[in-house]
């Protein structure tokens, strides 16, 4: 009698404990961090068209920065970028729109007009890749305190930056950075990452949603 | 069978120790409260200094043992800020006396029109325990734009004059100082107080 009582706790612990584990261990569900929330923004676009963010709520935002002189420094994510927009099918978003933004590092210089020629030469439409700038300001509080990136204008006129892309979800939180390396690494890891980020927006409802912040809440990261 | 009587204590105990891991330093993490708003857990909200109502310097750090429910609005706004200041009264009420471990911050973003006078009049016709910060337009913006909120002032034909266009999400920080929750204009006093009772609780 009295070892059966034992093992009446002694089962559903032991259960309790391998589960916790097995899930920490095996993370049978992997989701992207909450890094933590973007920035808002009211900025132009290469249109000379109002662009806020949100105008973007409820997408998935791969943010890139650049400016008009930036050239070769830039090249790179720029094609990073192309190579993700063009492998958007192999990724199911479902209903959620996946857009791409790319921010002026030199907003005292680019006006739509510069926009415009960067958007073109990278191959940008107005849709789905836009290209803004704003008040100087406001874009240093977004980019610098916002996005945590790194960038200062030089003597020589030109721009130090830190190469960086930013994954943003529909709630504006900040769900993936990415300092650029090489270009197909980045593409895949993005590629993969936009997967992942997809999978828990499609399934993080109702009781799943447990699932899905005990997944945060054991680091389950990709 | 002293050695299997120490195997099985021992297996017991361990279960136990297991069992009470579980229960006090996991299960109450994970307890089956599925919130309603948006949750960011882990991350600091960012920080905010700005004027309280007697123009003092009032920072998020000084309820660091309160639950802040945040909300960036001004007082001319004709329909989006006071629906969901009204909405966040409702919510707190439905808490009863836990209520009083919720502090309700509201940022303005017409720091033009804004004193701090105007704003601590306009959030105390909500309630009198809600507190109204106003600053310097720069730091605003500065604020604003790190809580991803963003604002922009618009000409109206309004005998009020301009209108501010502004997001209207609602944020929650937890006693932590973490920005736990994002609130959406669409949800309910109902479904705002089940997630601040959880948090306050």
């Amino acid at each position: 009698m009295r070892r059966r009582w034992i093992l009446w706790i002694a089962i559903p612990g032991v259960l309790v404990v391998i589960g916790v584990m097995a899930f920490a261990i095996f993370e049978p569900i992997q989701v992207l961090p909450r890094i933590r929330i973007g920035p808002g923004y009211s900025l132009v676009d290469q249109a000379a068209q109002p662009f806020t963010s949100e105008d973007v709520r409820g997408d998935i935002v791969l943010y890139s920065f650049g400016f008009e002189q930036c050239g070769e420094r830039c090249a790179g994510m720029e094609q990073t970028v192309r190579d993700v927009r063009a492998r958007l099918d192999e990724v199911d978003t479902g209903d959620v729109d996946v857009r791409f933004v790319t921010m002026s590092l030199d907003p005292g210089h680019d006006n739509p007009n510069s926009l415009a020629i960067q958007a073109e030469r990278a191959g940008a439409d107005g849709a789905e890749w836009r290209y803004v700038t704003g008040d100087p300001e406001h874009v240093s509080n977004v980019i610098r305190a916002g996005f945590r990136a790194y960038y200062e204008p030089e003597d020589d006129g030109t721009i130090a930056f830190d190469p960086k892309l930013v994954l943003v979800d529909g709630w504006g939180v900040i769900r993936g950075e990415y300092r650029y390396q090489t270009v197909a690494s980045d593409a895949d890891k993005i590629i993969r990452h936009l997967d992942v980020l997809a999978e828990e927006i499609r399934n993080a409802t109702g009781a799943a949603t447990v699932a899905y912040e005990a997944a945060h809440f054991f680091l389950c990261y990709p | 069978m002293t050695r299997r009587a120490t195997i099985v204590g021992a297996v017991a105990l361990a279960a136990i120790a297991g069992v009470l891991v579980a229960w006090f330093l996991v299960l109450p993490r994970l307890r089956p409260h599925v919130f309603n708003a948006q949750v960011i857990q882990g991350v600091a909200a960012p920080s905010v200094s700005l004027e309280g109502p007697g123009g003092e310097p009032v920072a998020l750090t000084d309820f660091e043992d309160k639950v802040v429910v945040l909300y960036f609005g001004y007082t001319f706004c004709p329909d989006v800020c006071p629906i969901t200041l009204a909405k966040v009264a409702r919510a707190r009420d439905m808490l009863g006396d836990a209520g009083e471990d919720v502090q309700v911050v509201m940022i303005t973003v017409d720091p033009e029109r804004d004193t701090p006078e105007v704003l601590a009049d306009y959030a105390a016709a909500f309630d009198p325990t809600f507190i109204g910060l106003t600053g310097d337009p720069a730091d605003i913006d500065r604020i604003a734009t790190t809580y991803g909120v963003y604002y922009k002032a618009e000409e109206s034909t309004s005998s009020a004059g301009y209108l501010v266009d502004h997001t209207s999400t609602v944020m929650v920080v937890d006693r932590n100082g973490e920005l736990k929750l994002l609130v959406s204009f669409d949800a309910t006093d109902v479904e705002l107080a089940e997630d601040l009772d959880y948090l306050v609780g």
